[in-house]
């Protein structure tokens, strides 16, 4: 078994290293964002919980990272920083179900879909940075884990007693360009 | 952020402790099998952590959600291992993964999450309704964390009772999970006086 790096609930990790196993377990409503770099053979994979940070405290969260808009933007920077580049990274989202009927929303709240407004999120962050997706398992009401394999780029998910099921081959692109 | 003493987790697992044998009897009457539990733990944890030390994230287990609504908003979730919730539906002789199973383990969750809430209601005084419950059969890390996350999206930490449940005369137990929703929380240590 190669080596599993995971990405934890408001994390994210980079791989660069072949052989490494980039994963995240048991996505619900949360997202997995798997970045891909095939140049350079780097992947990067975030373990996204919610959309947007609070406004109102005016203080930099506890857990930046589990929101969309400031765990995108550290996974492309801290991506950049170790020699990839923006135009070259492709996306692969996984997660966003809703596993359980929404309730009656409280007060200030727009949806109690949170699965869907984390993939809409980062979404927008993406569309932002001119990231283009190339695969995406979303939404429903199951359960899903991701693998993104380095150095080949290849990312595989697989929903609860399911069967591995593959986003984006191993570079898919690169081939097809070539031929 | 949230934080709590330990006087106030104590009172915490107090109430748990009160509030899960009250559920536990009701199930034993349910199945004619005497119920056990487990001395509840109660801690305030991270996200992440609190997912972490209920099980495996991509382990397959049935879960059970009982929203609380009323003054205090929190979510009752039952953890049943694939093989526990055979034990239990094998009582009616129904298959878990049925639609009569599934109806069955709904049924576990409406009264044990109900008898539960009342006796937090009744000592704490507070307005706390049980909604209609919703089974599913999924990763175990993937139902947690969902539930967590729709409790209340601004916390960094969260709060969980656990007890377990084992049932006599069949090798099943099941874990039960009170994870109240932010603010509700104070105001029931208030209400108990160890605000």
């Amino acid at each position: 078994m190669p080596p599993e790096l995971p990405a934890r609930m408001g994390e994210w990790v980079i791989g660069t290293e072949p052989g490494t196993v980039l994963c995240c377990i048991g996505l619900g409503s949360c997202i997995g964002l798997a970045l891909i770099d095939r140049r350079t053979r780097m992947a990067g994979l975030a373990h996204v919980m919610l959309p947007e940070a609070p406004a109102s405290t005016g203080t930099r969260p506890s857990q930046p990272d589990k929101f969309a808009d400031h765990a995108v933007p550290n996974l492309i920077a801290a991506m950049i920083e170790r020699g990839s580049a923006r135009h070259r990274l492709e996306a692969v989202l996984v997660g966003g179900a809703q596993m359980f009927r929404s309730e009656p929303s409280r007060p200030g709240l727009s949806s109690r879909d949170i699965g869907a407004r984390n993939e809409a999120a980062v979404r927008e962050q993406l569309g932002k940075a001119r990231i283009p997706v190339r695969a995406a398992a979303t939404g429903g009401g199951k359960g899903r884990s991701m693998r993104v394999h380095v150095p080949a780029g290849e990312v595989v998910y697989k929903e609860a007693a399911g069967l591995p099921i593959t986003l984006l081959e191993a570079d898919a692109d690169t081939l097809r360009m070539a031929a | 952020m949230s934080t709590y003493t330990e006087t106030q987790l104590d009172a915490l697992r107090e109430l748990a402790n009160i509030g899960s044998g009250q559920a536990a009897a009701a199930l034993s009457t349910m199945l004619g099998h005497p119920v056990d539990i487990s001395v509840p733990t109660a801690a305030a944890m991270e996200l992440a952590d609190a997912v972490a030390v209920a099980g495996e994230a991509d382990a397959s287990c049935h879960g059970i959600l009982v929203p609380i609504v009323g003054d205090f908003e929190a979510a009752v979730v039952l953890l049943v291992p694939d093989d526990d919730a055979q034990q239990l539906c094998d009582v009616y002789g129904l298959d878990p993964h049925s639609e009569d199973g599934a109806s069955f383990l709904q049924e576990i969750g409406n009264i044990l999450g109900t008898s539960y809430i009342n006796v937090l209601a009744e000592m704490c005084g507070m307005d706390m309704e049980p909604a209609p419950p919703q089974v599913v059969y999924d990763m175990l890390g993937a139902i947690l964390a969902s539930v967590l996350l729709a409790r209340d999206e601004t916390a960094d930490m969260a709060l969980v009772l656990d007890s377990a449940l084992t049932v006599e005369g069949r090798p099943c137990s099941l874990s039960f999970l009170l994870i109240p929703a932010g603010g509700g929380v104070h105001e029931l240590l208030g209400r108990i006086g160890v605000a």
